[in-house]
C-alpha cells in the first residue's frame, strides 16, 4: 500500500476507510460506538456549512465455519444430516444477521446529526460477512478492502480496571 | 470558540525508529489536519537509561556511562526535536512534549493515566529489535495493560 495512493484532501480531514469488527459481544459494540464518536464526529465549532466525505464505515461480522459432523465425547463421530446441517447453518445466518442489525441500529443512531447546526455527516456504512476462524478472517478483509484503521473491542482487562 | 479545556488527551508514544514517526505523521494527518481537532496532542519519548544498554558487569563500564549517558540525551533531543518539526506543520492547538526516563512500556502507561488520556498511538515496531515479530514488545505490552483504547500504527511495507 503506497503513501502516495491516498487521496490528501485540501481542507478537512481525510477521508478514511474504517472496518469495525463486531460480534454478540458488548466489548465490540462498545468498540463500534466509540469509533463513531470518536472517529466520525462532526467538527464541533469548524464550518458548519460544509458537508465534508468524512468517510466509509465497514461492519465485519466474522461467522464460525460450520462443522459438518458432531463428536461426541465417547463414542463414534456422528453425522448430522443434511436437515440438521440446514437449521444450524440458518440460526447462525439469522445470529449473524442480528448482530449486524444491532450494530447498523447504533450506526443509525449515531450518525443522526443532533441538531440542525452541524452538518451532516457523510459517511457510508456497508456490512459484510465473513466465514472462518475471525483472526484471519478480519485481517484478511482489511487487506481487501484498503483499509485505513480497524477496530476491535477488548474483552477487558482481566486486573487491571478504570 | 471551542473551550480548549474539555479536550480529551491522545498519548502518541514515539522512539527513534521511523516506525514511530509514521505513527506520527499519520496521526497528525487523521486527527489534526484541522484547526479545532477533538483531541490535545501529547508526545512522550522515554530515554533509555545507561545502565540498560550498557550491561552492568565488566570492568570499566563505570567509565564508560558517562559517555553512553550523553550520548543518549543527544538522541532524546533529537527525537523530540524531529516531533516538534514533523508536528509544526499542523494546525495542532494543543500539544505538549514529555521526555521522561526509563522502560517505555511503563512510561507510556504512566503517561496515559497522567494525562487521562483517552487514546494512546504507538507504533508497530521501535523499541524492540525484533524485525520478523510482528508487533514489538512495547506496542504489545501496551495493547494489553494500558487503561485506554490503544492504537497501533502500522508502516505500510512497500510491495515488491
Amino acid at each position: 500500500m503506497d503513501e502516495s495512493k491516498e487521496p490528501v484532501a485540501t481542507e478537512g480531514r481525510e477521508k478514511m476507510t474504517v472496518l469495525v469488527a463486531v460480534d454478540e459481544s458488548e466489548g465490540s459494540l462498545y468498540a463500534l460506538s466509540w469509533a463513531l464518536d470518536n472517529l466520525f464526529a462532526a467538527a464541533v465549532g469548524g464550518a458548519p456549512n460544509k458537508p465534508q466525505p468524512l468517510g466509509r464505515l465497514v461492519l465485519v461480522h466474522a461467522q464460525q465455519p460450520l462443522q459438518h459432523f458432531i463428536m461426541h465425547p465417547v463414542g463414534p463421530a456422528v453425522y448430522a444430516t443434511s436437515s440438521v446441517i440446514d437449521s444450524v447453518k440458518k440460526a447462525q445466518e439469522q445470529n449473524s444477521r442480528d448482530v449486524i442489525e444491532r450494530a447498523k441500529g447504533i450506526c443509525r443512531r449515531r450518525l443522526r446529526p443532533a441538531s440542525m447546526v452541524f452538518c451532516t455527516q457523510q459517511v457510508e456504512a456497508e456490512a459484510v460477512i465473513v466465514t472462518g476462524d475471525p483472526k484471519e478472517t478480519i485481517c484478511q478483509a482489511a487487506e481487501q478492502m484498503q483499509t485505513d484503521l480497524l477496530v476491535v473491542g477488548s474483552r477487558g482487562l482481566s486486573k487491571i480496571r478504570r | 470558540m471551542a473551550v480548549e479545556v474539555g479536550k480529551p488527551a491522545m498519548v502518541v508514544g514515539i522512539d527513534d525508529s521511523e516506525h514511530s514517526f509514521y505513527a506520527l505523521q499519520w496521526t497528525l494527518r487523521r486527527f489534526f489536519s484541522v484547526a479545532d481537532s477533538a483531541f490535545k496532542l501529547v508526545v512522550v519519548h522515554s530515554k533509555r537509561s545507561p545502565a540498560c544498554v550498557v550491561g552492568l558487569a565488566g570492568p570499566g563500564a563505570a567509565d564508560v556511562l558517562p559517555f553512553v549517558e550523553s550520548d543518549l540525551k543527544k538522541i532524546a533531543l533529537l527525537v523530540i526535536e524531529r516531533a516538534k518539526d514533523l508536528c509544526s506543520a499542523f494546525p495542532v492547538g494543543d500539544i505538549q512534549y514529555e521526555l521522561v526516563e526509563g522502560d517505555p512500556r511503563n512510561a507510556l502507561c504512566e503517561a496515559v493515566d497522567k494525562h487521562q488520556a483517552e487514546i494512546l498511538v504507538v507504533g508497530s515496531h521501535g523499541y524492540g529489535l525484533l524485525k520478523r515479530v510482528v508487533l514489538g514488545s512495547v506496542s504489545d505490552h501496551c495493547a494489553h495493560h494500558a487503561q485506554c483504547t490503544v492504537m497501533i500504527v502500522k508502516k505500510p511495507k512497500p510491495k515488491h
